[in-house]
């Protein structure tokens, strides 16, 4: 049995006398927090997604000997050195250089509808005068308020492809991506980076705007340098050795029950077509000074942009990325596995933004870090269950097709790693946290 | 100006009241000792909430003796609120309780009917016209840099019902009833609305009374 | 100069209240309560309205539940150095204790929220110690999905959890504790400046005995003459308005005047 119910967890790595617990997923031994955000040393940077599997060793944010990490020194740069002006003009250029003469779509933006597609696309539109051609790939559920303000942005005034992958196939990547890598998000980033970049060769639009740089949020501060996002995130050459959920392609193929086009949309592109076409993606983020809270106040005013009716377990905010039900559990399991949840995500930002203090943060990650976000719990448990007569291949390879709490908490158990987290009693602690770095 | 005592008896917002005759310029001090009163040039009795209870505290602290041996001195004495009412002779505040009974009337629950029938909300709490009882009233009072018609901040469900007219210093129309807003008898001030609340009408009201 | 009269034979006016959200040591201003961007220093504000001639004052700590306590005595206290209107304090105020400090401090009403919804005996021990008349209610209400916006639930902790109290039944039980006054706020309108939730205020005014604020939404003053024909509220609370110097108390007085709201006449 492929994927047992139960593994048995040898709980005395987690006991507050290991001196020496050892770190999982390549991560460091040693845990700090920015001297100036809430992040962690422990945040993993953007990974390869198509070639991630368990054994897979985590690159992380870098701090530096000031115990400052890249993204606080790319937001100093931002609110500093950087020339915004000059920046604005060479968007000016970029633009000049693109724009269509012949009637035809001139950029592409992918997006989601969230606050800062929003902005991306109509500051693009109405302040660059360019023709943009929205692309989005669905989110694994729709929340309510997610549909509606994706329906805002586009009778806000752009054309926009929604691109809605196989549920069936997106259903089981994301029940693989759970069991193997605690990661249910892996087949929406997927999407996310590589849709763009083959619907713009596709449709022949070769420049590709996405927003916020991910520098600045502690991808490796050297690439702030450039406006353009690294190609090994979304293209590659070699189709072998590609892995979806853990699990390689020809392992999906031959026992899963999938078949080579099920991969079309999660397939990295081809780099080559993307140079024949001339495929550039650039960053918004790195000609306009992005500031996500002014991207809220901005939908807002310009397409009535709603945030959320309640805070996202987890954290405090109601406007960051909320258009997935299944986002809920995505940081809880960061949380689990790094140590990081989505509070320290939003407030690290915030802090960065100078929107708030790192007083605040540290309050705000002391308080909604690592909530259990039950509010999707039954729908998000059903969206990774495998019933046979819907996967008769795929249910097979498990004694639970069907997912519940006591399985989803038992996999969070497998994946904790004895350097983050203690086992006191029956209670789950982090050994070292923001608000008390001293070790447990 | 001379000096003006503030008695802190434990009730009402006496860090509002000391700040606004320091912002009129009087030399203002709070006390908590009852033995300070024999000397005040003016003294103030601030009051919120329960009568009964102001006028238990009042007794306990030791404030009712000096207040009342003060009053005999003939210096001006003002009363805000609750402190204005504990100078009547009882109060229907979880009563009938008695007051000090310096001036003849009782104070009573505000009308919970407007003339027309229309049930309202009480406390009356907001901003209301004063009125003089005739035209020359206001002169030489407290409220002689007021005009007809100004406005003070108004927070009671309880008024003074004056049995002496000549008492009453300025009422309030409340839909439609005519109620006592301050009353004036010798050296004694009462009003009802908080003239530390008030703006600018409040506080010329203090100056004056800091000037008497 | 001619006094107007006000429409009522009241002698009562409307109050016109700023409403001042704090963050540590910043005023600032969202939408929905999010999004929270920084205005500026709260007290320097504070004097400003109260100069322009503001009725009242209301400060409301947008932090107080994060760190379980309110943190504006210092704040009310500086306030209460120079401006002689009423003043409300809200946020965290957890106990008799915490109130206590405030109203030393220059506050003249307490708001509560949070702390009342999870123990409503909060509000009574209140109105015994202090007065009713010291004693507000916060709701922060939201429109309920699927009942034509005819229904309301209670958030709490500036709006980032639920309740699960019903807006109308609450305000009433709570005015039965002892409330003396309460600041309804319409977390679907703040920020917006597409008008008040007019049909919330008119369900709470209708359901409760006490004086009303009303706050959230106010975009223009055709907004405020909306809300008071329709609904009996007592005053009602501006924020967006004036701290983005969209308007001042002079220019929302005279607009009053003009149309016919009673309010109370500054020299």
């Amino acid at each position: 049995m492929r994927f047992p119910r139960h593994v048995d967890i040898d709980f005395s790595e987690f006991s507050p006398e290991n001196g020496n617990p050892s770190p999982r997923y390549g991560l460091r031994q040693d845990i700090q927090f920015c001297r100036k955000c809430v992040i962690s040393n422990q945040r993993p940077s953007s990974e390869v997604e198509f070639r991630h599997n368990i054994a897979t060793r985590k690159v992380t944010i870098v701090f530096d000997e000031d115990g400052i990490c890249d993204a606080c020194r790319v937001a100093e740069l931002k609110h500093g050195e950087v020339d915004w002006e000059e920046r604005r003009r060479r968007l000016v250029e970029l633009c000049d250089r693109h724009r269509s003469k012949t009637g035809d779509y001139d950029c592409l933006v992918p997006g989601s509808g969230g606050k800062d597609s929003f902005y991306a696309a109509h500051v693009l539109k109405h302040e660059y005068g360019m023709h943009p051609l929205t692309v989005t790939w669905a989110p694994h559920i729709y929340t309510e308020w997610g549909w509606r303000n994706f329906q805002s942005w586009i009778h806000a005034g752009v054309d926009n492809y929604l691109l809605t992958p196989n549920g069936r196939v997106h259903r089981l990547l994301t029940r693989l991506a759970v069991e193997n890598l605690y990661h249910p998000f892996q087949p929406f980033i997927l999407g996310q980076k590589n849709v763009a970049p083959k619907m713009a060769e596709k449709m022949g639009i070769p420049l590709v705007f996405y927003g916020e740089h991910e520098a600045e949020y502690g991808n490796p501060r050297a690439d702030f340098e450039s406006p353009l996002r690294d190609r090994q995130y979304y293209a590659s050459e070699q189709s072998a050795g590609m892995m979806f959920g853990g699990v390689s392609v020809e392992e999906l193929i031959a026992d899963f029950g999938l078949e080579k086009q099920d991969f079309i949309p999660y397939m990295p592109a081809d780099p080559t077509r993307l140079s024949e076409a001339g495929i550039e993606i650039h960053y918004l983020g790195y000609y306009l000074k992005w500031h996500p809270q002014s991207c809220y106040y901005y939908a807002v005013d310009h397409g009535g942009f709603e945030a959320a009716p309640e805070r996202t377990p987890g954290t405090y905010s109601k406007y960051n990325s909320i258009d997935d039900r299944i986002d809920d559990l995505h940081y809880y399991t960061t949380h689990i596995k790094f140590g990081i949840g989505r509070a320290t995500y939003d407030a690290a930002q915030e802090i960065r933004s100078r929107d708030i203090t790192r007083e605040e943060g540290v309050a705000l990650v002391r308080r909604f870090d690592g909530e259990y976000p039950d509010r999707f719990e039954r729908e998000n448990f059903e969206y990774m269950s495998l019933p046979p007569d819907e996967f008769p291949k795929a249910a097979a390879h498990f004694e639970q097709p069907i997912m519940d709490r006591e399985y989803f908490l038992h996999l969070a158990d497998r994946f904790r790693s004895p350097h983050l987290w203690v086992l006191d009693g029956n209670d789950w602690k982090l050994r070292k946290t923001v608000w008390n770095e001293s070790s447990q | 100006m001379t000096g003006v005592v503030i008695a802190d008896y434990g009730v009402g917002n006496i860090f509002s009241v000391y700040h606004a005759f320091e912002a009129v310029g009087a030399d203002a001090t709070v006390t908590t000792d009852p033995a300070l009163l024999r000397s005040a040039d003016r003294l103030v009795i601030p009051g919120v909430g329960d009568f009964s209870n102001c006028m238990e505290r009042l007794s306990r602290l030791g404030f009712r003796d000096e207040m009342l041996a003060f009053i005999q001195t003939g210096r001006p004495l003002l009363g805000i609120c609750v402190g204005m009412q504990m100078l009547f002779e009882t109060s229907a505040e979880n009563g009938p309780t008695p007051g000090l009974g310096l001036i003849p009337g009782d104070v009573v629950r505000v009308p919970e009917a407007g003339v027309d029938g229309v049930r309202l909300k009480l406390p009356n709490t907001g901003w209301c016209s004063i009125d003089p009882p005739a035209p020359d009233t206001w002169r030489g009072s407290v409220l002689a840099d007021l005009k007809p018609g100004d406005a003070m901040y108004f927070m009671h469900s309880y008024v003074p019902d004056v049995h002496d007219p000549a008492d009453v210093l300025a009422t309030l129309s409340f839909h439609g009833h005519r109620l006592t807003a301050a009353v004036r008898r010798d050296n004694l001030t009462g009003v009802q609305f908080h003239p530390e609340r008030s703006a600018r009408t409040g506080l010329s009201l203090l100056a004056r009374f800091a000037a008497i | 100069m001619e006094r107007i009269e006000p429409i009522e034979a009241g002698g009562k006016s409307l109050r016109l209240v700023a409403r001042l959200d704090v963050k540590g040591p910043n005023l600032i201003k969202g939408i929905h309560l999010e999004g929270l961007r920084v205005i500026g220093d709260p007290g320097e504000h504070a004097r400003r309205y109260y100069e322009q001639g503001c009725d009242e004052l209301i400060y409301m700590d947008a932090v107080a539940s994060l760190y379980g306590r309110n943190n504006l005595l210092d704040i009310v206290r500086d306030t209460a150095r120079h401006c002689f209107v009423p003043i409300t304090v809200g946020g965290g105020i957890r106990s008799e204790e915490d109130a206590d400090a405030l109203l030393r401090s220059g506050a003249d009403k307490v708001a509560v929220n949070t702390a009342a919804t999870e123990r409503p005996a909060l509000i009574s021990a209140l109105a015994n110690r202090f007065g009713s008349q010291a004693v507000v209610l916060s709701v922060e209400a939201k429109r309920r999905p699927g009942t034509a916006g005819k229904q309301w639930e209670a958030l709490t902790n500036n709006g980032r959890d639920h309740s699960g109290r019903d807006v109308v039944a609450w305000a009433s039980e709570a005015i039965a504790l002892g409330a003396g006054e309460i600041l309804v706020t319409s977390v679907d309108q703040e920020g917006t400046r597409k008008g008040f939730d007019v049909d919330l205020m008119t369900a709470v005014c209708d359901a409760v005995n006490v004086p009303v604020i009303a706050s959230g939404g106010m975009g223009s003053m055709a907004d405020l003459a909306a809300l008071t024909r329709a609904a009996s509220v007592d005053g009602v609370a501006i924020a967006d308005m004036l701290h983005y110097k969209r308007a001042t108390f002079d220019d929302i007085r005279a607009a009053c005047n003009a149309s016919a709201v009673p309010v109370r006449q500054v020299a």
